[in-house]
């Protein structure tokens, strides 16, 4: 048993270090992480928990190229092979550093901002972290109860065309603009959510200003459901959605209103039911100028 | 003797007995006569019940006073799966993109489909085609579901009304009217539909699931099956089943009337109308004049190379010299 221990332990080694190997090479090549992404942390911690809460997401989106982290079971078949996440390769990363490859992606791994909410991404990290005995994590000051003070508004401004996102906090009886925090706008669609613009970061007074585009339909009243998502380092993440009335009117008919040949007799256009009419009501002259023709021989062949 | 005469008469035993015998006789007789009648009665009716074939095809005999006439549903002749799958979803028009340069031939979307609709396994909605133009031109991998025309050939010449277009664009076959005539599969220049040649995958554990058309499922044999946008899915929310399975983020899927379209993968939505502008979106087929709405974006800067087995398989149609 021992034996086999041992022989499994030299196994695992050789595999990480064989994987460090690639990790190396692939941190070698530059992930141009910003310097403020690469300082972020997250605000959840990253115990037990949040890590086998982050494993089964793992398991969803990661595993199937990544593998089981320290099982090298990656999938090999990709260039650049993608490394393992237990590897030291990835484990020297920062947190921020971890969170801005999952957002952002790059070659063959697509970008998980969309797929995975934040809370998500992060504990996918901590699940990531689980693998490295000497990692000691350091929380970021975000305070996720204190996002209920928060109060986000939009003001859409006709003649600039631009959609005025102001986030204050309401701290005991004075509300203080929050500076510097990321605003993110979006309009809702049936599928997804579309970003007006990059991410915004806020000035003193607590204030971002959006390019809306002129020309995105809403529904058939105009109306667009904007979304804004803020993210301050003190009070987290905030989201908040209004109604404004900034789209163009949209109401297109069904696409089988229009009379069409290949709808049922119902609907089928008038030229064809003209036409056909037509052919039956030509048959019928015909067949009762034949019948008077027979007539006409048969009262000449009396006389 | 005189005074013997003048006694009431008295009944003998003899007088007895034989009143007995005649009430026992006649008794006997009228009631096997009742019986008799009764027996007549009753093979009366039996010339009265009828033979009657359920829907599970099984032949029954029943009493003709037990008959009772169905009567039409709320929804006359169609259930309220079948109405709202006529109907479709109001205000939209649905449209997907595919992006070849992104194509891998990974093929989760055909799995994911197949297992959404219950497919046997050589039976597709959508097929990943391995294809070269030309000896010069690069072979691609082209995902190939139903192109949902707005001028759908197919419709045209359904002689039932059973494959039908709803207001959100989306063309649907409906298994209970279907007939299995084919007319739609020579009609269709896409190769976009299936037929049922065979009993269906799960045949004998559906029998009793009621019939979904925007699923088609259960499937039924001896009629057609086709790509269905996944209408039950768009109707929640959701992105279609082949859509979402895809790991390399091929596929678009929105609305036209809200001109955004959602990434099956990274689930970025982008604009409709730019998207195709930017990358030069072309539909398959275009002078037919069916009117896709399904858009290819042209397999520009792929990165990933193509398998040298699928490249046989690709330039089969070509003449090499």
């Amino acid at each position: 048993m021992a034996h086999f221990n041992k022989a499994f332990q030299f196994k695992t080694r050789s595999i990480i270090v064989l994987l460090t190997v690639f990790g190396f090479q692939l941190t070698a090549q530059n992930w141009d992480v910003p310097a403020d992404k690469k300082a972020k942390n997250s605000y959840i911690k990253f115990d037990k928990t949040t890590a086998s809460e982050g494993e089964g997401i793992y398991t969803k989106n990661c595993a199937s190229c990544h593998g089981n982290p320290s099982k090298g079971n990656v999938l090999k078949s990709l260039k650049p092979t993608p490394p393992d996440l237990a590897s030291s390769g990835t484990q020297k990363l920062t947190d921020g550093e971890l969170f801005y490859i999952l957002n952002t992606g790059r070659g063959l791994m697509p970008s998980f901002k969309d797929v995975l909410s934040e809370s998500d991404r992060w504990k996918v990290i901590a699940y990531v972290r689980s693998f490295n005995k000497s990692y000691v994590q350091v929380l970021s000051n975000t305070d996720p109860t204190k996002s209920d003070k928060v109060k986000v508004t939009m003001v859409y401004n006709h003649e600039t065309n631009t959609v005025r996102v102001q986030v204050v906090a309401k701290e005991q009886n004075t509300s203080l603009p929050l500076k510097d925090a990321e605003v993110l706008l979006f309009a809702k669609r049936y599928f997804g959510k579309l970003p007006i613009e990059k991410g915004l970061k806020t000035d003193e007074s607590g204030v971002a200003n959006f390019v809306y585009p002129k020309d995105l339909p809403g529904n058939k009243l105009g109306e667009v459901e904007l979304l804004v998502k803020v993210n301050d380092e003190v009070y987290g993440e905030v989201e908040s959605s209004t109604k404004l009335k900034i789209g163009i009117p949209t109401d297109k008919p069904g696409l089988t209103q229009q009379r069409a040949i290949w709808g049922v007799l119902a609907k089928a256009p008038y030229w064809i039911i003209a036409l056909y009419l037509l052919g039956i009501a030509t048959f019928g002259v015909f067949v009762l100028y034949l019948v008077k023709n027979l007539f006409d021989f048969w009262k000449k062949g009396q006389q | 003797m005189i005074e013997k005469e003048e006694q009431p008469k008295k009944k003998t035993r003899r007088e007895f007995l034989q009143q007995l015998g005649i009430v026992g006789i006649g008794s006997t007789l009228g009631g096997s006569a009742i019986l008799a009648a009764l027996n007549y009665d009753k093979s009366k009716t039996d010339s009265q019940r009828i033979r009657v074939l359920t829907a599970q095809n099984e032949l029954h005999e029943i009493n003709k006073d037990d008959l009772h006439k169905v009567l039409p549903s709320k929804h006359g002749k169609l259930t309220y799966l079948q109405q709202q799958g006529r109907d479709g979803l109001e205000g939209k028009r649905f449209v997907m993109v595919i992006d070849l340069s992104k194509c891998q031939n990974a093929r989760k979307c055909m799995a994911a489909c197949q297992n959404a609709h219950h497919l046997r396994p050589e039976q597709h909605h959508i097929n990943v085609l391995k294809m070269e133009e030309t000896e010069n031109t690069p072979p691609y991998y082209m995902p190939k579901p139903c192109q949902h025309c707005d001028n759908p050939p197919c419709v045209a010449v359904c002689p039932v009304d059973a494959t039908f277009k709803r207001q959100d664009g989306i063309v649907l076959i409906d298994n209970e009217r279907c007939i299995g005539c084919r007319f739609c599969i020579a009609a269709c220049p896409y190769s976009a539909r299936i037929f049922n040649w065979a009993e269906p995958l799960n045949a004998q554990v559906e029998k009793d699931v009621e019939y979904n058309v925007e699923l088609n499922v259960p499937q039924k044999k001896g009629t057609i099956s086709k790509c269905l946008f996944s209408a039950d899915q768009v109707r929640l929310g959701k992105l279609p089943y082949c859509v979402s399975a895809c790991p390399n983020g091929v596929y678009y899927f929105g609305d036209e009337n809200e001109d955004t379209v959602t990434n099956g993968t990274t689930k970025e939505t982008v604009r409709f109308k730019k998207l195709l502008e930017d990358n030069g979106g072309y539909t398959l087929m275009p002078e037919l004049g069916t009117k896709p709405r399904v858009y290819y974006l042209p397999p520009k800067g792929k990165t990933v190379p193509f398998n040298e087995q699928d490249r046989e398989e690709a330039s089969e149609h070509l003449h090499h010299s």
